[in-house]
């Protein structure tokens, strides 16, 4: 069984379509990297799927189980990390960690040794001050925290890594990965990178649609670039290039790029190359990357 | 009930780490001193302005000063009271619409009506401490300084301003489920209580009015009787109970 099964949403505000049929099937123990331009819809999804907002057709199941707005009842298999979670500032994050315990109904006892093996798994285990006055990375620590407190069988994150510096982001990166052993991952980003890090399976959200949605390394092999590129140490040697062989075009200084290229005519190159003794700094094939894809999806 | 008692914990955390609770304790503990106080200077200050107003023609005479004296200070202050108290509650649900702080307690599946009991509890739980401590002061220094017992029904007349502030927390409540903003509860509550004290001046409406439970002072003396307050207590009666019951429908509903 699915963790997540979204079948045929539909969600518009005022006369705006924002999620026009959406479906999404996650599968369990999975990290699934939720894809889409600012704006495309993946908070409101996401929102939808936490009850928080009506859908306006369609119906979703987390764990099996229906949900419904407002009503939040499958909220008891969801852990949810918001893009800016706001906590009680006037507590600790102890004392925050142990309220949520309370909220959901865990065992106190429990809910405190968990606590303290989440607090030190987010690094926060040592800190004593007031939430008041946190760097906004160590709100999104404790949010994954009090996320994965009730142990939950579905951890959605909106965006947890968009607001964070590098380091901040590895951190966040560093503990999804690791909380992978418990629980299925969703996640929200428009940052491609921390996708290709990560995740497992991957869709596109584009103009209200999953545009698609599956396993990486598929999603690469079904958008497979073609062409070479190369560069080379001088200018002169890459205008060089152009004239000798066909296809090809400069971006830069130094750099040639041939888009229809194939496995011969890079091999001619290479010969050419070695011939007449180009400088070069490298010749590399072309591969799809998931930005070549993404951009393809949003037609750019 | 263990969930509703964590949020209803929550609260008081919050009340006693803002200061809220202290300060609206000290306020209603000063207020209970000063309404006999008040009483106990009067004469002294008549005194004072005496001089100043006979060069204007007017002859001060003595004053007689009782426990009513008194008590009229405490009827005369309570609607102040109210008014700071809701200005330091009116926040208690906006707040935390608009940090977003319930939508993690909300997604952790913990019931909305939960979430409005607790508020609403611990409200009527800080109203009902705060009034009848400033009672109880007025009532201990009143009855040392004069005699309480020249005052009939103390008790049932200030259990009718107590309803009244329990009526505004209804109403508090209901603007708060339907409301974004603490300026939109407040103007919602002051035109419902403002509106009720200026239709008030028409003697035929104001017994369906609730602000007659302000007017509560006329049962010491025997003035009025508490018939005279039946109908008024109906109305409020009726219109927290819909208010409050109206409000947790919407609050179930409300997109945060």
């Amino acid at each position: 069984m699915p963790m997540l099964e979204i079948s045929h949403i539909a969600k518009s505000f005022a006369d705006k379509k924002v999620l026009v049929d959406l479906n999404l099937t996650v599968p369990e123990k999975s990290i699934f990297g939720f894809v889409g331009q600012n704006g495309a819809g993946k908070t409101t999804t996401m929102k939808i799927i936490l009850g928080l907002l009506p859908a306006d057709g369609g119906e979703i199941r987390v764990n099996g189980e229906l949900v419904s707005f407002g009503q939040n009842r499958t909220n008891q298999f969801c852990g949810y990390l918001p893009d800016v979670p706001e906590f009680y500032s006037f507590m600790t994050s102890a004392e925050y960690l142990r309220f949520c315990g309370e909220i959901t109904g865990m065992d106190a006892r429990k809910a405190q040794l968990r606590a303290q093996e989440l607090l030190a798994l987010v690094g926060l285990d040592k800190e004593k001050h007031r939430i008041r006055g946190f760097s906004r990375g160590m709100k999104q620590r404790l949010g994954i925290a009090q996320a994965l407190l009730n142990q939950p069988k579905l951890l959605i994150c909106d965006e947890p890594t968009s607001a964070l510096d590098p380091v901040g982001r590895k951190e966040i990166l560093d503990i999804l990965v690791a909380a992978k052993e418990q629980t299925t991952i969703l996640f929200s980003t428009h940052i491609l990178s921390d996708v290709e890090r990560i995740s497992d399976e991957i869709a596109f959200l584009h103009k209200g649609q999953i545009q698609f949605s599956g396993n990486r390394e598929k999603m690469l092999l079904m958008h497979k670039a073609d062409g070479f590129e190369i560069e080379t140490e001088r200018g002169e040697d890459a205008d060089a290039l152009l004239g000798v062989f066909d296809g090809g075009v400069k971006q830069g200084r130094t750099l040639v790029v041939f888009e229809k290229g194939n496995e011969e005519q890079m091999d001619a190159a290479l010969a050419h190359i070695v011939r007449e003794h180009i400088a070069v700094r490298r010749v590399e094939k072309r591969e799809a990357t998931l930005e070549s894809v993404f951009m393809e999806v949003v037609g750019r | 009930m263990n969930t509703l008692a964590a949020f209803f914990r929550k609260e008081w955390m919050e009340w006693v780490r803002s200061g809220r609770l202290i300060i609206l304790l000290l306020i209603f503990i000063l207020f209970g001193i000063l309404n006999p106080a008040m009483a106990k200077l009067t004469p002294w200050l008549m005194e004072m302005m005496s001089e100043s107003l006979e060069s204007t023609g007017l002859s001060v005479t003595e004053v007689p000063i009782d426990a009513l004296t008194s008590w009229t200070q405490f009827y005369k202050n309570i609607p102040t009271q109210i008014i700071v108290f809701v200005l330091m509650v009116s926040g208690t649900f906006t707040a935390e619409y608009q940090r977003g702080t319930l939508i993690l307690v909300l997604t952790k599946g913990l019931s909305r009506w939960k979430v409005f009991a607790a508020k609403g509890g611990f409200l009527t739980l800080a109203w009902s401490a705060c009034f009848w401590l400033c009672y109880g002061i007025t009532y201990v220094y009143t009855d040392f300084y004069w005699d309480n017992s020249i005052a009939s029904d103390l008790l049932l007349s200030a259990a009718l301003l107590w309803l009244f502030g329990i009526w505004i927390i209804a109403l508090l409540l209901f603007f708060s489920a339907i409301a974004k903003s603490s300026a939109a509860v407040l103007a919602g509550i002051g035109c419902l209580a403002f509106g009720s004290s200026i239709l008030g001046v028409f003697p035929k409406i104001s017994m369906y009015l609730p602000t007659k439970l302000l007017e509560a002072q006329a049962l010491l003396t025997g003035a009025a009787k508490i018939e005279d307050f039946r109908i008024s207590l109906l109305v409020i009666g009726v219109t927290s109970v819909a208010a409050v019951a109206v409000g947790l429908v919407v609050f179930r509903r409300k997109r945060l």
